[in-house]
């Protein structure tokens, strides 16, 4: 598909796969045939903005549940806290340690699914390996059992929701406002804490072969969105990682914090969104540096760059390491991000143990009643991709007025710019496309772990063809997977 | 080496959530056995661009939103034997109709999120695949041969079917046509 | 006490049971179940969801068993292709009148049409579907009515009127744009009649009226109406 622009020539990359939701590439060459530019645009949305008035705020929920198949959780608990907020209720001690548990559930699955069946066959069968066995059931068939672990500590992570919430994806009869619907049974609590050790265990392999490999990836890790900004993520009162509730922390490029303790309901205050005309995804920019120099980034590299501690000894210890590879424990490379998710899921699962441990999470009482008592509500939680915001305004019957949703991938898509531009300059070099080439683009998106269903509250997809054009407009080379 | 010839297998996710995609990973060890006996020629896991020729049978997600996916699943429906809707979105339109319910819909739902709700350059993108008015469930626009309810359907189910249809027999379906 | 007694064939079994019972009784109290919607035990038959009809030998038309008394001789059938594709029918025309998606829906998984669809393998809607984007009326204290999810089989307005006996749900309009209302059309809030016994949320078979905050399965109460009306009656005296 030939696209004419103000640069000469252009190549696009349609549609990017192994990533959740729709998007593109554009890659823009000067007269030179260097690459100038490179776009990232999202080609689907649904407008979840709009379809939500009218509805009353106990089914957002539900509704908003629907953005993402991949992270529903992250939205129900968003959304509940945003619903939280309209009733006016504190949800009693076992509810808020219920979610809390469900949202570890949410980020092991979410991970290992990004790890395993998303990206593993870049780094373990090749970027540059055929695209016909480039993919999940190719790992099923050349590394079977490195193929079964990332099943397996996926299925932990959907059976810890399954056994909480009553289904693995869209559980959204289970969390209601100011609560949850129904206690956790002892058997259930009982069956996870024996599946628990396994998936531990796969955990622990597999950041140990991923620091085994990372010398060999150093490339990667030096090219592949490897450019300083700002980061953002929910910490603890103490700076520790926080996944469900906490303050917003920004961190810059140095290390240094440049905001702490913020009120993540008073959003709006310090994130803004722009619109370009070439994606459906929206451009979230921190206000203080304005558009477009405020880009910041998200998500488990982001998180572990704002935190200090993650505060599980496992995780802890794999932290410390993970900050050396970076200038003040900030790591800048995107590729790296891979890193993180493990460690995050390495911290989830001893989090989900400690969890599974207290008694109180078995208690019966999981519900505080009332109705409409502001007519506001925010809620602001950590998914697996990054802060997550849902905001809602009612009328005094509880109907829906008004929504606005930052989703968390949205957060990056100024630097999702800036990698796709990075690693275009370096390996877009020829006027010969190889297909790898191309592969090692949408390797840097897979690294970020996208999520754009949720980020533009919808869905699509497009063939993929590339082609290279001279400055006279004639066809050089062409490739279509 | 293949020595029994594999059923070519397609899927597609249009405008939903990838929630009924995740429910297919979700047969976990399942996926094993069914590696086995399906080639996976195009999908959104894998990395094949165009849709081939001569597929056996597509799962299609997601409701019908825009105009590229009505291309696309055109072109899934003539190169393809068996085409199956999974998931509410592909059945009823589901969550992603809820704008039906307003009039120029597409035009409703650009406006309050890119002009009301932006900070920065407020303006509706126009270098994307444009919106159709409505939002279709598929055998609207082509022949569907099967239809798997359900937001998602389970695992359970989708494995149900896929056996079915692997082996050349028709799903029941009576029991199984639980939506939401 | 003698009471007259009819025999008929129910799908080929003779069975028999007291004058002026309905076919659907009849088929109940000998174990066989006709699928219906609008009807309750304890109100009058309506007739108007059509998920009840049967063959009756003798006459092309097909007849609804809520509202069609036995006579001495009847053949009735109550299974067949036909039936099944009429029935299938049904459902997707109700489905397809309004607004309905069960996923995001408060009666998800305690619905009656939800769950006829499944029994009957109702796999899609071959209709074009009409999106209604009627107004939430929440003006009262707890009840709700969303009448995109109405499929206007009337039990709220009958057990009203019957049961609680203050008339306050009647239906407007005609056809697909009929649609229940309160008094003399006005919000819930403000209706001079309504007793809030809820009992309109406990009969409605799908997800139209509802008790906010509380979870359906706790609000549906399908026996209410017999339940009420055999104490009025002293029935347990016999």
């Amino acid at each position: 598909m030939v696209e004419e622009g103000k640069m000469n020539k252009e190549i696009v990359i349609s549609p990017i796969t192994r990533i959740e939701g729709h998007a593109k590439v554009t890659i823009y060459l000067g007269k030179d045939d260097s690459v100038k530019e490179a776009r990232f645009h999202v080609t689907d949305f649904r407008g979840f903005e709009k379809f939500c008035e009218g509805r009353p705020f106990y089914e957002m929920p539900s509704i908003t549940s629907r953005s993402c198949g991949i992270c529903p959780v992250s939205h129900l608990i968003a959304s509940a806290k945003a619903c939280d907020e309209i009733v006016g209720v504190n949800p009693p001690k076992t509810a808020i340690l219920l979610r809390r548990l469900i949202h570890m559930g949410q980020i092991i699955q979410s991970h290992a699914l990004n790890f395993f069946h998303l990206s593993s066959p870049d780094l373990l069968l090749g970027m540059d390996a055929d695209p016909a066995e480039r993919n999940i059931f190719g790992l099923i068939e050349k590394q079977p059992d490195l193929a079964m672990q990332g099943i397996k500590l996926r299925k932990f992570g959907q059976e810890l929701i399954e056994k909480v919430a009553g289904k693995r994806i869209h559980s959204s009869d289970w969390i209601l406002p100011g609560g949850v619907q129904w206690p956790l049974p002892k058997k259930k609590a009982d069956y996870l804490l024996s599946t628990l050790p396994e998936a531990l265990d796969i955990t622990l392999k597999t950041i140990s072969m991923f620091k085994d490999r990372l010398q060999g990836l150093d490339e990667e890790v030096q090219n592949f969105g490897n450019f300083p900004t700002y980061y953002m993520g929910l910490v603890t009162a103490t700076g520790g990682l926080e996944m469900y509730d906490g303050n917003i922390r920004v961190v810059d490029q140095d290390g240094k914090i440049v905001a702490d303790q913020l009120d993540p309901e008073k959003y709006h205050e310090y994130i803004g969104e722009a619109v370009e005309p070439w994606s459906y995804m929206k451009f979230p920019y921190y206000k203080p540096l304005g558009y477009p120099d405020g880009a910041y980034r998200v998500g488990p590299l982001a998180r572990l760059n704002v935190a200090s501690h993650c505060g599980t000894p496992l995780a802890d210890k794999e932290l410390k390491e993970f900050k050396k590879l970076g200038k003040n424990g900030v790591v800048q490379s995107t590729f790296l991000y891979h890193y993180a998710r493990l460690i995050e899921v390495l911290c989830c699962i001893e989090t989900a143990k400690n969890l599974l441990e207290d008694p109180e999470i078995l208690s019966e009482r999981v519900t505080s009643k009332a109705f409409v008592n502001n007519y506001e509500g925010i809620g602001v939680a950590e998914a697996p991709r990054g802060t997550l915001m849902h905001h809602y305004k009612v009328d005094p019957q509880g109907m829906i007025r008004w929504v606005n949703m930052i989703i968390a991938t949205e957060h990056n898509n100024l630097a999702y710019n800036k990698a796709v531009t990075q690693v275009a300059k370096k390996y877009v070099k020829t006027k010969q496309l190889r297909e790898g080439m191309l592969n090692r683009v949408e390797a840097v998106i897979r690294a970020f772990d996208p999520c754009l269903s949720c980020a533009t509250h919808a869905v699509g997809q497009m063939p993929l063809e590339v082609q290279l054009i001279d400055s006279e407009g004639k066809l050089i080379d062409r490739k279509i997977r | 080496m293949e020595t029994v010839e594999k059923t070519k297998l397609a899927t597609i996710w249009l405008s939903g959530c990838s929630g009924c995609h995740m429910s297919f990973l979700d047969q976990d060890e399942l996926l094993i056995d069914l590696a086995k006996k399906v080639q996976l020629v195009y999908s959104p896991i894998v990395d094949v661009k165009i849709f081939p020729e001569n597929v056996d049978v597509t799962l299609v997600e997601g409701a019908v939103a825009n105009e590229e996916q009505l291309s696309l699943l055109k072109q899934a429906r003539a190169q393809t034997k068996i085409l199956v809707s999974l998931g509410d979105c592909a059945v009823t339109g589901n969550v992603t109709a809820l704008r039906n319910a307003w009039s120029d819909s597409d035009q409703a739902v650009l406006e309050k999120a890119y002009v009301e709700t932006s900070d920065e350059k407020a303006l509706i993108p126009m270098a994307v695949p444009k919106l159709l008015k409505k939002v279709h469930s598929l055998h609207e626009v082509v022949k569907v041969d099967y239809f798997i309810p359900g937001c998602p359907p389970s695992a359970a189910l989708i494995n149900y079917v896929l056996t079915e249809l692997l082996a050349g027999r028709t799903p029941n379906m009576e029991g199984r046509s639980k939506y939401g | 006490m003698s009471v007259s007694t009819v025999k008929l064939k129910i799908n080929g079994v003779e069975v028999t049971v007291p004058e002026g019972t309905m076919i659907l009784k009849a088929a109940k109290d000998n174990g066989t179940i006709i699928p219906t919607l609008c009807n309750l035990e304890g109100l009058t038959s309506y007739g108007g969801c059509r998920l009840c009809l049967v063959e009756i030998s003798g006459s092309p038309k097909l007849f609804p068993a809520c509202s069609t008394p036995v006579s001495a001789g009847m053949e009735v059938t109550t299974e067949s292709d036909r039936l099944k594709e009429y029935r299938k029918m049904t459902v997707q025309l109700l489905l397809s009148e309004r607004t309905h998606i069960c996923s995001v829906c408060v009666a998800n998984d305690q619905c009656e049409l939800q769950s006829l669809a499944n029994q009957l393998g109702v796999d899609h809607v071959m209709f074009e579907r009409q999106w209604t984007n009627d107004e939430i009326d929440s003006t009262h204290d707890f009840l709700v009515i969303d009448r995109n999810r109405c499929i206007l089989c009337t039990r709220c307005i009958r057990v009203c009127d019957e049961i609680e006996g203050v008339h306050t749900l009647d239906l407007k309009l005609r056809g697909k744009d009929a649609q229940v209302i309160m008094d003399l059309d006005d919000h819930w809030v403000n209706s001079c009649s309504c007793t809030s016994c809820r009992k309109c949320a406990k009969v409605c078979p799908v997800g139209a009226i509802y008790i906010e905050g509380e979870p359906v399965f706790h609000t549906k109460n399908k026996d209410i109406a017999e339940f009420i009306l055999a104490r009025r009656n002293r029935k347990w005296r016999q």
